[in-house]
């Protein structure tokens, strides 16, 4: 009976699965490979005509694949690295001080998660600092806007962690920046990797700030190189090459992903998001 | 050589309260230049005629308001956006929990298929539109499973105007649902085992377990993924760019989408306008339904 049931549950996950995830990722792959007549079938056959290096490599040139990349890596990494570290300070000082101007500044960066960034005033303060268009103004405007996920996450946590083992360091003397880097980084590792991903996925997908807040084809984070690229054709999309496109601009997290999906998915489901 | 001792008590008190502002202090900054004068000059901007045309920026009153609705932009836009919203939170909640009472328990299959529905996060939403602009293209492989039931089957799915809107939220419940699922496998498996075995000893059927105990002890992931998944989706723009671009006509332009065509053509003040609309959805909408959903949490 138990046997039974099981073998119709995964019959029933698996049959989901097939238009959810199997179909679309199918499509998005074998078109790819095809000719533009073949992919303008956009059927689920096999390519008759392989036309794999023609699409991949006006990926590159027509595409502009590796000035997104490149853009895209210089967005993403000072953001994440500079959200996480100067999250993970403030989280600290707003968990373990006492002072009432500490709680209004946690709830102003907290705010930040639930209301939608301005980004019309983003575009006038960004050009009064002649950042505007820049790749650094965009990289700051995300940093002030994520800040909030990382310090609410990490807030909640320290505030759970006993606060002897940092006093224990106090006693020996060390100070306290010395202290956040040897006794507080490492316990924060974990929730500072949930933050991280979810910083990942959210900064390198970006499209609409992307859009509104870098001007030059020059500055073109991957999703706005993937955008110029599929309405280059104004009547119908090259669907071989919006295709190949796609997928070299989702490959990066895709591999990030495959290499550490335990440790995402074990981190998301069990350390995220409690009350 | 003389040791000073570690200061005790009082002084040892006003050195923990020294010195926390160089830690919140780089991180403060970032936020009140990027997002709270931002957030703070969208109230002016909404009100003004800034616009490419002109150097200086004048407060106008309600003019920005009055003219978005007068050509019937604004009111269009809020429905879209409050359909939009709806629509994609109900999908994704139906499919998350779904899935996630499906995959609940840590096992290695289970562990495969979290893993395989959680690849959609990982797409970008805009590439996301793509795929889904493919699938339910007019020649498409949807028309064809559709038309081995109903011969002949070829509606163009982004032509319709109903049809668009329900297809861009569906792509977007997609897209996200990943998530979603592992918020609600974290809150299925805070329930105590000992609380649904009772129950079953006490004869209650497997509905009955579900609507009767887990789903009220699951409060707090379903607050989160309905507020979460509302919020993102007033927020709507990339899938409909890369699928519909608004249309037909205007019945898929969400806020975003007419915040950013206002942009386009350089009228920043009625995109400020469009762009606080957003603001106040997600404040009227967030707010009561945090604090309404958190009561039901405690009850």
């Amino acid at each position: 009976m138990i046997r039974l049931r099981r073998v119709l549950k995964y019959t029933a996950i698996s049959l989901f699965a097939v238009p959810w995830i199997l179909i679309p990722f199918w499509l998005l792959v074998v078109n790819s490979f095809k000719s533009p007549a073949e992919a303008a079938d956009l059927s689920l056959a096999l390519p008759e005509q392989w036309a794999l290096m023609e699409n991949y490599a006006a990926v590159f040139t027509k595409g502009h694949y590796l000035v997104g990349l490149r853009n895209s890596a210089l967005v993403a990494v000072p953001t994440i690295v500079v959200v996480l570290l100067l999250g993970a300070m403030a989280a600290w000082g707003y968990a373990r001080s006492t002072r009432r101007s500490f709680q209004v500044f946690f709830y102003i960066t907290s705010l930040s998660i639930l209301l939608p960034p301005a980004v019309i005033p983003t575009l006038f303060l960004l050009s009064t600092l002649h950042l505007d268009g820049s790749i650094a103004g965009y990289a700051l405007m995300m940093m002030g806007t994520r800040m909030g996920l990382i310090v609410f996450l990490t807030t909640g946590f320290v505030r759970s962690i006993p606060v002897e083992l940092e006093e224990a360091a106090a006693i020996d003397g060390a100070h306290r920046l010395r202290i956040f880097v040897s006794v507080m980084l490492p316990l924060l590792r974990p929730t500072l990797f949930v933050g991280g991903v979810l910083l990942v996925i959210q900064v390198w997908n970006d499209f609409f700030f992307a859009l509104l807040l870098l001007k030059t084809s020059a500055n073109a984070t991957l999703p706005l190189t993937l955008f110029s690229f599929a309405s280059a054709s104004t009547t119908t999309l090259n669907w071989n090459l919006v295709f190949a496109h796609v997928i070299m601009t989702s490959l990066p997290l895709i591999v990030v992903y495959l290499v550490a999906q335990r440790r995402v998915l074990a981190g998301l489901t069990e350390g995220g998001v409690k009350g | 050589m003389v040791i000073a001792p570690a200061p005790r008590s009082a002084a040892g008190r006003t050195r923990r309260r020294a010195g926390w502002i160089w830690f919140a202090l780089p991180s403060l900054v970032l936020v009140v230049l990027f997002f709270l004068v931002p957030f703070v000059l969208n109230l002016p901007f909404a009100f003004s005629s800034w616009s490419g045309y002109s150097n200086d920026i004048r407060f106008t009153g309600f003019a920005n308001w009055i003219l978005l609705w007068r050509s019937g932009t604004l009111s269009n836009a809020i429905i879209i956006t409050l359909v939009y919203a709806i629509i994609a939170m109900v999908i994704q909640n139906v499919v998350a929990l779904s899935l996630a009472n499906a995959l609940r328990e840590t096992t290695r299959a289970n562990a495969f298929f979290r893993s395989l529905f959680f690849l959609p996060v990982l797409i970008s939403p805009l590439a996301a539109g793509y795929i889904w602009r493919a699938i339910v293209a007019p020649n498409g492989v949807l028309n064809d499973a559709i038309g081995v039931f109903v011969p002949g089957f070829d509606l163009a799915w982004l032509g319709d105007p109903v049809a668009a809107l329900v297809t861009v939220a569906f792509v977007d419940a997609w897209k996200w649902s990943g998530i979603a699922t592992l918020v609600y496998i974290a809150g299925l498996n805070s329930i105590p085992a000992s609380l649904l075995e009772a129950a079953e000893i006490d004869g209650a059927s497997p509905s009955q377990r579900f609507w009767r105990i887990v789903f009220p002890l699951l409060a707090p992931a379903f607050t989160f993924n309905v507020v979460t998944t509302l919020i993102g989706a007033l927020s709507a723009y990339d899938i409909i760019a890369s699928t519909t671009s608004g249309g037909p006509g205007v019945s898929t332009q969400t806020l975003n989408v007419a915040v950013q065509q206002q942009f386009g053509q350089s009228y920043f003040g009625t995109a400020s306008t469009l762009s606080l609309t957003v603001t106040i959805l997600v404040v009227l909408i967030a707010l009561p339904l945090v604090a309404w959903l958190r009561r039901r949490e405690i009850a």
